[in-house]
């Protein structure tokens, strides 16, 4: 077992998976399930962890295909740490309804999937991991399937995804065809050596970004994904936020940082005006929002347009504000989802103005709305400010180059947007502490709050003590550029 | 004996525990409002200690403190005051304690008013002590969640879109000051040979930056701080803002967050780029004067008493601006005091509107009159801070003023005629109002069988504040004493006498 070091995390999730429909089968308790979910995605967070503290180890695979370093295993602790919110909350949210081990099943799946990718040293890897998240999470969406916008939602979902996954595939394989390699430090070496500039290349660029600027919900490949956050189960929203956009990110790192670095100057004025238009067309669309999904999608888009900023930017430090972001986001806003599925148990709305008078029916879950949404536009002193304040730093910092002068306008847009986003933000919080609703209080599921509060607590330590954190960032974005 | 004692976290640190006390314990409202009042008491007390074993003969930072924070990128938790910081710290704690006692009579959702104005507290003393960009920053927009919340639950009829208006607007230029504090770092960054927000380590090197980046930080950084002040024209927050706050509320933003504005530029956009401040010191003049005549022209057309101080607090900011846009010991002393005095004195004026507003129901000017035969101490309190902030010799505000002006003369000499103009206005604006509202026939416009005299959670604040006003004018010298050391640093690097 010497060679499979590098795949430990995997293996431990997918075995689990795979036994959990037994289980399910010989002792129909939804609590065993459960506990077992937590327990493999904990024992599989124990691998990472202890890898993480190991330093500078690097494990490679037999043949090259993944390597378990400080950035996929940094990676895979976010999504194992959001599967596990997501699992936790999920025990109440998704309680009594048919197909609940295929619902632990397919998240556990779904994480592997996304582990695999943030590993991947080859495209035809990334592929499968990409593929694996994909359709797993296809078949989240839709787990309700009497519900009318679940399966609209799922249907959507499953066709925008597998045309985007046609097109990506299309660019991968003309990568292949230029270069004879799929690994990508080879085509970063080829693509490197090639004189002047094939409109093949060209071609293969155009797929790629389109094809993963689906995954990501980038401007203008962003229209499936409120449908799709709206119409879907709310835990799995959480989890398409939280982590699986996160994956589509960890691939378009991969393949522009490392495959396509050399031919920069090519997409890099392309990638920073779709990262702009990205945040603002998020930020103004989630403003005239009336469903509180619907507006945290648009503020995820926005989000992404920011996390986009790393592309042509292309620093180390860029890096890692990016992973840094990515990290608190998926506190932020798979917190967030998860507190709309905690209230919807107690028959609270999705409206914006269901959650008037928040304040007085449940405290707790008023302050860590507020909480999460102040940190998602960027206040001081929480996790929000400090990674935006990384991310937007490392675009001031590119800009003192004189060549690379325009890179300020991407941290003032990123400024700006946040200013921005603060209006709607700071509007649901009015409704909840401001405005006045109903007043009974509400009895709110133990393992939902206790979900909540993890995402809650990670993202005010993060913002008060992100030294850490910061410092796992910059580890992981040294050990992704070879 | 004080060497060892973190003294400036304490303070920070008390009303942090009082707030959390409050939001967690808080089901009475007595005693709420007794641990609000013992936790902003104790800042109080200690900024007093430090008042007293504050060394005036040197003017650089004093009660230093620093622990690494994040230091993979040079932030540190670091602390100190020199003797510009040191007033505005006891004016903080101060104005604090003042309105938290000023409201004993808050009666809707007491646990969550209190717990907010110590946040508020927190955030203010914490930007007044920071000598990190980072701390500071953070602290700087601490202030405003608690400050939107106060408009935005306890405000008057347009506070929902005051409350807003204020948080964007102030947050958008907090953005401004964020980038430029992001591109001073890179810059100093290889001149330093490392990473570091420290304000003193970058305004060590930062003296050396080419003048294009030192004119475009310096804008960037006095927009940040003009519209916190606010310079004409990005003040149209200001008189929303402050119509709309509940009165304890108006005093704290009169008093303390428009002093964050001029405080930045004196600690931070002066020092750190001298070469951008004198090239755009012409433009400081300008808007200041501007800003003067502005702020005191418009306060003669209001009805609304709170309007028109809050406008007369554009007015008087301006003259802070002026004082500064000198560049000298003596310019920048004076604004800083200045700074002093409109606190003091703006508190009074806004705790006169919150009594009058409270006993009469209204603050329109013209349906008032006569009201000193019914309120004869509130009368007297009134008087007091309109003279105080008209310019009395006797008063804090004649001082600051008169300062200001000889700087400003030593300075420009001539151009002073224009915002001396100002004092003629001022006077008329104030006696007029005053005129009108107090003395004269009794009013029949509102009903006035009802009116009583100010309470004595509302006579004791405002006692304080008048004594400290004529205590401050006659012996201006225990003010300047602290800040003129560190003035003339500042001064230096401008290389202004």
């Amino acid at each position: 077992m010497a060679g499979l070091s590098a795949i430990y995390p995997e293996l431990v999730m997918i075995v689990v998976a795979i036994a959990i429909p037994a289980i399910y089968y010989t002792t129909r308790s939804h609590k065993i399930l459960s506990t077992v979910s937590l327990v493999g995605i904990a024992a599989s967070m124990g691998i990472v962890v202890q890898f993480l503290f190991d330093g500078a180890r690097a494990d490679t695979l037999e043949g090259g295909l993944l390597r378990l370093d400080a950035f996929s295993a940094l990676f895979q602790l976010i999504f194992l740490i959001v599967a596990f919110y997501v699992i936790l909350a999920s025990y109440k949210y998704v309680q009594g309804e048919r197909h609940i081990a295929e619902y632990h099943t397919l998240i556990l799946m779904a994480t592997a999937g996304m582990m695999i990718v943030a590993s991947s040293l080859d495209l035809i890897t990334l592929f499968v991991g990409l593929e694996l998240a994909s359709l797993s999470s296809y078949a989240l969406v839709g787990f309700r399937k009497k519900d009318k916008k679940g399966a609209e939602a799922a249907t959507k979902y499953f066709i925008i995804g597998a045309i985007s996954s046609a097109i990506s595939l299309y660019g991968i394989s003309l990568l292949y065809g230029l270069t004879g390699s799929t690994m990508f430090t080879d085509i970063g070496a080829l693509v490197g050596g090639m004189a002047g500039m094939d409109p093949v290349l060209l071609l293969a660029l155009v797929l790629l970004i389109a094809g993963f600027g689906f995954k990501v919900a980038i401007v203008p490949f962003h229209m499936w994904a409120p449908d799709v956050y709206e119409g879907a189960p709310t835990t799995v929203t959480s989890l398409l936020a939280a982590s699986s956009k996160k994956m589509g990110f960890v691939a378009l790192f991969k393949i522009f940082l490392i495959g396509l670095i050399a031919v920069r100057v090519e997409w890099q004025l392309v990638v920073a005006v779709i990262s702009v238009a990205t945040m603002v067309v998020g930020n103004l669309i989630a403003i005239s929002q009336t469903n509180i999904k619907r507006m945290l999608a648009y503020s995820s888009i926005a989000q992404a347009g920011y996390i986009l900023m790393v592309l042509p930017i292309g620093t180390e430090y860029a890096l890692a504000g990016g992973i840094f972001h990515i990290i608190t986001h998926a506190f932020m806003k798979g917190g967030a989802f998860i507190i709309v599925a905690t209230l919807s148990t107690v028959a609270i709305g999705e409206t914006l103005s269901d959650y008037k008078g928040l304040a007085k029916r449940s405290p707790l879950m008023a302050f860590s709305m507020t909480v999460l949404l102040f940190s998602l536009a960027g206040i001081p002193p929480l996790a929000g400010f400090a990674s935006k304040f990384v991310l937007f730093s490392s675009a001031v910092d590119a800009s003192i180059v004189p060549a690379d002068n325009w890179m300020i306008w991407l941290a003032v847009a990123g400024v700006l947007n946040s200013a921005l986003s603060l209006f709607y933000y700071v509007r649901v919080i009015k409704y909840i502490y401001v405005d006045k609703g109903p007043i009974e209080r509400t009895r709110l599921p133990n393992t939902m709050v206790a979900a909540v509060l993890i995402t809650v607590i990670a993202t005010i330590v993060i913002g008060l003590y992100p030294a850490p954190v910061i410092d796992a960032c910059n580890a992981a974005a040294r050990a992704f550029f070879p | 004996m004080l060497e060892n004692v973190p003294i400036l976290s304490l303070i920070i640190l008390i009303p942090l525990i009082g707030a959390a006390i409050i939001f967690l314990t808080g089901k009475n409202a007595k005693a709420t409002k007794v641990t609000a009042l013992t936790f902003s008491a104790i800042p109080l007390v200690l900024s007093f200690v430090l008042l007293a074993s504050f060394s005036l003969d040197i003017g650089t930072y004093q009660f230093r403190e620093r622990y690494e924070w994040i230091p993979g990128l040079g932030i540190s938790y670091s602390l100190g005051v020199d003797g510009i910081s040191i007033l505005m710290v006891f004016l903080t704690t101060l104005l604090c304690f003042l309105a938290i006692l000023f409201s004993w009579d808050v009666e809707h959702r007491t646990k969550e008013y209190m717990g907010l104005m110590l946040i508020l507290d927190v955030g203010v003393l914490g930007v007044f002590t920071s000598l990190d960009y980072f701390l500071f920053y953070v602290f700087w927009e601490v202030v405003l969640i608690p400050m939107y919340f106060l408009i935005a639950i306890w405000g008057g009829p347009r506070r929902d879109y005051a409350s807003i208006k204020f948080f964007i607007y102030t947050h958008v230029a907090s953005l401004a000051m964020l980038i430029t504090i992001m591109a001073l770092y890179f810059e100093a960054k290889p001149v330093l040979g490392y990473a570091s927000f420290s304000m003193i380590d970058i305004a060590s090197v930062s003296g050396g930056f080419g003048q294009v980046f030192q004119v475009a930080a310096f804008g960037s950084l006095f927009f940040a701080f003009g519209v916190k002040m606010p310079i004409v024209p990005f003040h149209t927050w200001l008189p929303d803002a402050h119509v709309e706050a509940p009165t304890a509320g108006s005093v704290l933003l009169a008093g303390l967050l428009l002093k964050m504005g001029s405080y930045g530029i004196i600690r931070v956009a002066l020092p750190t780029l001298p070469d951008g401040a004198s090239m755009l010191m012409p433009l400081m003049l300008a808007i200041a004067i501007i800003s003067i005549l502005y702020g005191a022209i418009v306060c003669l057309a209001q009805k609304d008493l709170k309007k028109m101080v809050a406008f007369s607090s554009i007015s008087h900011m301006g003259i802070v601006l002026l004082g500064i846009s000198t560049g000298s010991e003596l310019g920048i002393a004076a604004a800083v005091f200045q700074m002093f005095a409109h606190g003091l004195i703006t508190a009074v004026l806004f705790m006169m509107c919150g009594v009058v507003q409270h006993k009469t129901g209204t603050r329109e000017i013209p349906l008032l009159g006569g009201l000193a035969s019914k309120m004869p101490i509130a009368t007297t309190f009134m008087t007091i801070g309109f003279l105080a902030s008209l310019g009395l010799p006797g008063m804090v505000g004649f001082i600051a003023e008169f300062s200001v002006f000889i700087a400003t003369f030593d300075a420009y000499t001539w151009i002073l005629l224009l915002p001396i103009a100002s004092v003629a206005i001022t006077a008329g604006y104030f006696l007029w109002a005053l005129q009108r509202s107090m003395f004269g026939p009794l009013t029949e416009k509102i009903d006035t069988s009802h009116i009583h005299d100010v309470n004595w959670y509302e006579s004791v604040p405002l006692a304080i504040l008048a004594l400290l006003i004529i205590l401050f004018g006659m012996l201006p010298s225990l003010g300047f004493d602290f800040i003129r050391p560190s003035a003339g640093i500042i001064s230096g690097v401008l290389g202004v006498i």
